[in-house]
Formats: structure tokens, C-alpha cells, sequence
């Protein structure tokens, strides 16, 4: 199968610092992506820079090829098409993401002028079927209100319900639970997970959270410090870790199903992008640090079961004990 | 002194909005309505539920950080309501919190230094030599280094934000801590590094917390005891292992259920229609209700009181029966 969407190389720069490095990465049609890591891994930068929203002054390099066109090389105009058509993004917080003076059916009715023609009594039909397509209760009469009228859970769906108003192939979704209650988080995942299936879009899901992503992904990259450090599917890296940094991730959370007396900390914290150390990034906290560690950056290496790891234990290298 | 260190019964906070310049009066927004608690001596109560459910509300009532409309809360045997103004400053000594947001709750201005030698100053405790080596202890205490004295907070990341607010906690030897949300804010590996010094701190000094979280695994991972509270009011309270392994509420039951677990099978949810309602609205009889997969029609006519179902666990429905087994 070709893929949806193949990224080679993927790089943010901000001056002298690399924010996103060199990350290469397929999403197949219908495939739900998790990119999972820490605050100031690089994931939410990577979602933008895959929009083409990198804020200035950051520069994006390498290549984006979404249905065979290079997004990268095209030009403004061109990009505006895709954004919100074929691709669209939902963010985690809604309320700054919706335009408080407008009411919910013109701000989905914008998207169905822009990217579909529709306009009046059309854009107004199609927007109160959008949102019963989210599962908005009595959407003919919520579609008048405006955003300060819906709680968090229900603006959340309203963003969706945006998103899928031009029937995009790749939903992006950054941390599009993240702020919202546990028993809302259930719905939403839920919502997602039905329509991904009835619509055949592909979701891109950025988190930090591990729940969410067993929950919902079918494939996961796990970032540190701007790069990928392990990429597989979703089963088995949850269950056999083939990084030291996904093995301490999970080994670190407290567990629902199980009383632990002390939980497996990371030592230390990730390192800003302006005080990165040499060679792996993550080796001043690895807990099976070696001095060959620090002399080059591990690549990512096939590992058993469709996965990669970036970790030399995987890379052909023999570590001296 | 026997039984609880803290012991809450009956406690109420209303809070009224400002009436409206046109139209109906606003109705009180019922944050906390009517709930009781107790936390032992060295142990941790895990008070958990979902934004606006007056689990943040009652960690402040409990201190005075905001005053009660009803119930009373008594601390190391002494009723805290009744306390002057000068008794409070004494029993503050005793009692102390931690916030969720180490970046809001620390003075950008002043130094490590002077941020932990404050609470000496407020109560005249030792003199500029005492309070410099007591500094030294906290930051110690925290696992921090005697060279961050000198630093300021924006110098510092979360997790050592965080350290610097639980070491201003510790300052005078409280016997009670009430944990806001202590590690919400945090990344994960971060949050691993907190909870571990919580608890090791718990262990050498016998300290007691009020630990009030929407993470269901991290108060699992906290607490011997745990309350669930929902619009106002707890709905299920239970030793840990009880609540976890066999809630008996159906709002415990779905938040339980709600809360995916890496690596565990997927699994059927149970997945709640609607959200939270309004808390200045609650439903009539059991709030929990409007939502509950459950409910009959008595639910909406009595209000379910707490009942004792199996050893030292109770809940608020009229349908839970005892746990089997």
C-alpha cells in the first residue's frame, strides 16, 4: 500500500538550534500514528511544521510528501487547499482555537465556503450534520451558539466536527483530550476511533500521554530531545520497550491495575535544545550508559517485530560490560 | 490526642456569584455540599474527581485558605473554624500545602533562600544564622544542591520548581500537608521523581497528606485511603485496594473504567453519555444520576446517603449492594 503521507528527513531549525531533527516517517491510508513525548520533545513542532504553521523565525527543511505532492515546495496558495481540505489539524484547547464572536455554524460554515462552495441555507445544513456526526445533542439549535455556550467537551467536538467538514484523508490531532476530564477523554477517544473507522481517515495523534496511545494508536514514533528514538507498533513496543527512554517512560508511570511501592524514576530532565550532549541525547539519563554512548548519535536500527530503535545495543555494536 | 489528625464533618462551601445588573438572581455555585473526611496520623487520604467537583475547594477549606459555610474541621484535636486569628497562625505551622503550579506559586523576585527562610521569618523563628542552616536542611531534604540557595525560581525546571514548593511546605515541621494537584503540571519521568520524594519524606517524618488529584493511577499509587467526589459531595470512600479492585459506585466504576492503561488489553468502557452538570444545578436526589447507567426513578427523588457496605467502605447509591467476595 503507498503511503498517505511519507515525511524524509523532517528538520526545524530556530536560529542556531534544531527543534525537530531529521525525522523520517510514513502514516498508511486509515492508520492512526501516535508521535508520544515530554514536554519540549519536538512533537507539537512537528505538527505544525507538517501543516506549514512553523511561526517564524523557525525554517523547516527536508520533505513532506502528502498524495504525491512535496507540501514543503508548494507555494502559499496552494498550501491553503490543502490545509483544511485534504488535511486538517484539531488542537488541544479549543476555546483559543474557536473565534468567541461568531457563532459555532459560521465558523463551520467558512471552512465549507472556503474548501466546498457551500454558502447559506447549505453551509447551515451541512453544519448541523456535522455536528450530529459528533454527537452533539440537538445540533439544529446548538449550531447559533457560540463557543463560551458549550462546555470544554463539547467545544472539543465542535473542533472536530471543523476538521471533518472538507472529508480529510489526515486528521492531526495534537493533545486533543489532554484537556479535558477522564470520563469526557472516553468520548472523545471513542468518537475519534468511530469516526476514523466510517470515514477512512488516517489521524496523526500527538500526546504525552501512554494511555491514550495504547488506547487508540496503531503505530507509534516516541520522541526525544527533537528525534525519534523508537518507532513500532503500538502492542509490542508497550510490551517489550526496545529504547532505554520508552522503557523508563513506562516503567515511571503509576499503574492503575497494580500497587507499586516506589515507582522507576528517570533520573535528571531532558535537555534543552541549546544544551544537548554529545552523541545520544538521552545517555546521560540511560541507565545502560556506555563511554561509546556519547561518541555519535545513534541511528535508528531495525529491531525485531517491525520496529527501530535509535539505541547502539541495536545497532551492531558490541558494548563492553 | 486520639483518633484522626484531620477530621471534617458536614462541610459546605456555596459561593455566591454577584448578582446580575438584569435578570434572575444567580443561583450559588455549590462547590462543596455537605461531605466529611478524615486523614490519620502518617497516612494519606487520595481525594480524587473531575474538574468542579470541589476536590480543590475542600484542600483550601480545610486550611481556612477560604472559610466554610458549614461543618466543622478539626486538626490535631482543635476545632479550626473556632480558632482566632493568632491560634490559626500557630496551627498553620502544623498544616501546610503544596500547589499544582510550581510557577505561579513561588515569588519570581526573591532567591531560593529567601523563599524558604520566609516561613521562619513570618513566625520569628531563629535568627539569620538558624535560618540559613535551616535552608540548607529543606533544600537537602528536597534533593537539592546548597548552591541553588542564591538562585531564583525562573532559573529552575517543574520538577525542581516543584521540590523547591514542597521544601517551603516542610519548613515548619507540619504534621499535615494538603497536595493540590502536586504533579500535574509535570512530564512523566518528572512526576516518577516527585512522587518517590512525597513518599520518602512521608516515611522520615511521619507526615500526613491530604493528596487531591484527578489522576486515578497516581492517587492509587499515593493514598491507603481514597474518596471519590462528584458535584459537590463524595460519592464512594474506601482503603485503597478495595476502591480499585472493587469499586461499588457506578461513577467510580466508569471513571475507573475511563482511564486507559498502557500496554493493558483494550478493553469494552463503560463510556458515559453527557458531562458534567452545572454545579450551581445539580440534579435533584443522586447527582450523579443525569448520567449514571443505572439509574430509577427513586434516584431522582432521594438523595442517597453514605452507607457502610463492607469494612470501612461507603457509598452514596441506592443501587450498590456488597462488593462479592
Amino acid at each position: 500500500m503507498t503511503a498517505l503521507l511519507s515525511v524524509e528527513g523532517l528538520t526545524v531549525r530556530f536560529g542556531r538550534f534544531n527543534v525537530v531533527e531529521d525525522l523520517s516517517f510514513s502514516v498508511s491510508p486509515g492508520e492512526v500514528l501516535a508521535i508520544v513525548g515530554e514536554s519540549g520533545s519536538g512533537k507539537s513542532m512537528t505538527a505544525l511544521a507538517l501543516m506549514r504553521l512553523v511561526p517564524p523565525p523557525g525554517v523547516v527543511s527536508g520533505r513532506v510528501v502528502f498524495e504525491g505532492a512535496d507540501l514543503l515546495s508548494l507555494s502559499e496558495r496552494q498550501m491553503r487547499d490543502v490545509r483544511g481540505g485534504a488535511m486538517a489539524m484539531v488542537f488541544q484547547e479549543p476555546m483559543t482555537s474557536l473565534n468567541p464572536v461568531f457563532t459555532v455554524g459560521r465558523q463551520i460554515g467558512e471552512a465549507l465556503a472556503w474548501h466546498r462552495g457551500l454558502s447559506g441555507s447549505a453551509a447551515r445544513a451541512e453544519a448541523v450534520r456535522l455536528l450530529g456526526l459528533v454527537e452533539i445533542p440537538n445540533a439544529a439549535a446548538r449550531v447559533s451558539e457560540y463557543p463560551h455556550q458549550l462546555s470544554g467537551g463539547m467545544r472539543q467536538r465542535v473542533m472536530i466536527a471543523m476538521a471533518l467538514a472538507c472529508r480529510p484523508r489526515l486528521l492531526i490531532a495534537d493533545e486533543p483530550t489532554t484537556a479535558l476530564d477522564a470520563t469526557v477523554q472516553a468520548q472523545i477517544l471513542d468518537l475519534l476511533r468511530r469516526l476514523r473507522a466510517e470515514l477512512g481517515m488516517a489521524v496523526i495523534l500527538i500526546t504525552h500521554d501512554l494511555g491514550v496511545v495504547s488506547d487508540f494508536a496503531d503505530r507509534v514514533a516516541v520522541m526525544y530531545a527533537a528525534r525519534i528514538v523508537e518507532t513500532g507498533p503500538a502492542e509490542a513496543l508497550f510490551k517489550a520497550p526496545a529504547h532505554p527512554y520508552t522503557e523508563g517512560l513506562l516503567a515511571s508511570l503509576p499503574r492503575l491495575a497494580e500497587t507499586a511501592d516506589r515507582l522507576a524514576a528517570i533520573p535528571g530532565q531532558v535537555p534543552p535544545p541549546f544544551a544537548l550532549p554529545p552523541g545520544c541525547r538521552f545517555a546521560p539519563r540511560c541507565a545502560h550508559a556506555k563511554a561509546p554512548c556519547s561518541a555519535a548519535l545513534p541511528p535508528l536500527a531495525p529491531v525485531a517485530g517491525g520496529r527501530a530503535a535509535a539505541c547502539i545495543r541495536h545497532a551492531g555494536y558490541v558494548v563492553a560490560a | 490526642m486520639t483518633g484522626p489528625l484531620l477530621s471534617v464533618r458536614g462541610l459546605v462551601k456555596h459561593f455566591r456569584p454577584r448578582a446580575r445588573l438584569l435578570g434572575a438572581e444567580a443561583r450559588p455555585v455549590r462547590a462543596v455540599d455537605g461531605i466529611d473526611l478524615d486523614v490519620e496520623a502518617a497516612g494519606t487520604l487520595g481525594l480524587v474527581g473531575e474538574s468542579g467537583c470541589g476536590k480543590s475547594t475542600t484542600g483550601r477549606l480545610v486550611l481556612r485558605l477560604i472559610e466554610a459555610d458549614a461543618g466543622t474541621i478539626r486538626f490535631e484535636g482543635e476545632d479550626i473554624r473556632a480558632a482566632t486569628p493568632a491560634r490559626l497562625r500557630a496551627l498553620r505551622r502544623r498544616m501546610q500545602i503544596v500547589f499544582q503550579d510550581p510557577f505561579s506559586s513561588l515569588d519570581p523576585r526573591m532567591t531560593v533562600a529567601e523563599i524558604l527562610a520566609e516561613p521562619f521569618v513570618v513566625h520569628g523563628i531563629g535568627g539569620a544564622a538558624e535560618r540559613a542552616r535551616q535552608v540548607r536542611r529543606l533544600l537537602d531534604a528536597v534533593g537539592l544542591a546548597a548552591h541553588h540557595a542564591a538562585r531564583h525560581p525562573h532559573e529552575f525546571s517543574g520538577g525542581q520548581r516543584q521540590r523547591i514548593g514542597i521544601a517551603r511546605a516542610l519548613a515548619l515541621e507540619p504534621s499535615l500537608i494538603v497536595a493540590d494537584e502536586p504533579v500535574s503540571a509535570l512530564d512523566v519521568s518528572i512526576q516518577a521523581q516527585i512522587l518517590n520524594l512525597m513518599k520518602d519524606l512521608q516515611a522520615a517524618r511521619g507526615l500526613a497528606f491530604l493528596f487531591i488529584s484527578h489522576n486515578l493511577a497516581v492517587v492509587r499509587h499515593m493514598a491507603d485511603r481514597v474518596a471519590v467526589m462528584y458535584l459537590g459531595v463524595v460519592v464512594e470512600e474506601a482503603p485503597r485496594e478495595a476502591l480499585f479492585s472493587a469499586p461499588l459506585h457506578p461513577y467510580t466504576q466508569a471513571l475507573l473504567s475511563a482511564v486507559p492503561d498502557p500496554g493493558a488489553a483494550r478493553r469494552e468502557r463503560i463510556v458515559l453519555t453527557g458531562e458534567i452538570p452545572r454545579p450551581d444545578d445539580p440534579p435533584s436526589g443522586c447527582r450523579f444520576r443525569t448520567r449514571c447507567p443505572i439509574a430509577v426513578a427513586r434516584c431522582a427523588a432521594e438523595v442517597p446517603a453514605l452507607r457502610e457496605l463492607a469494612p470501612a467502605h461507603r457509598v452514596a447509591c441506592h443501587l450498590a449492594g456488597p462488593a462479592p467476595g
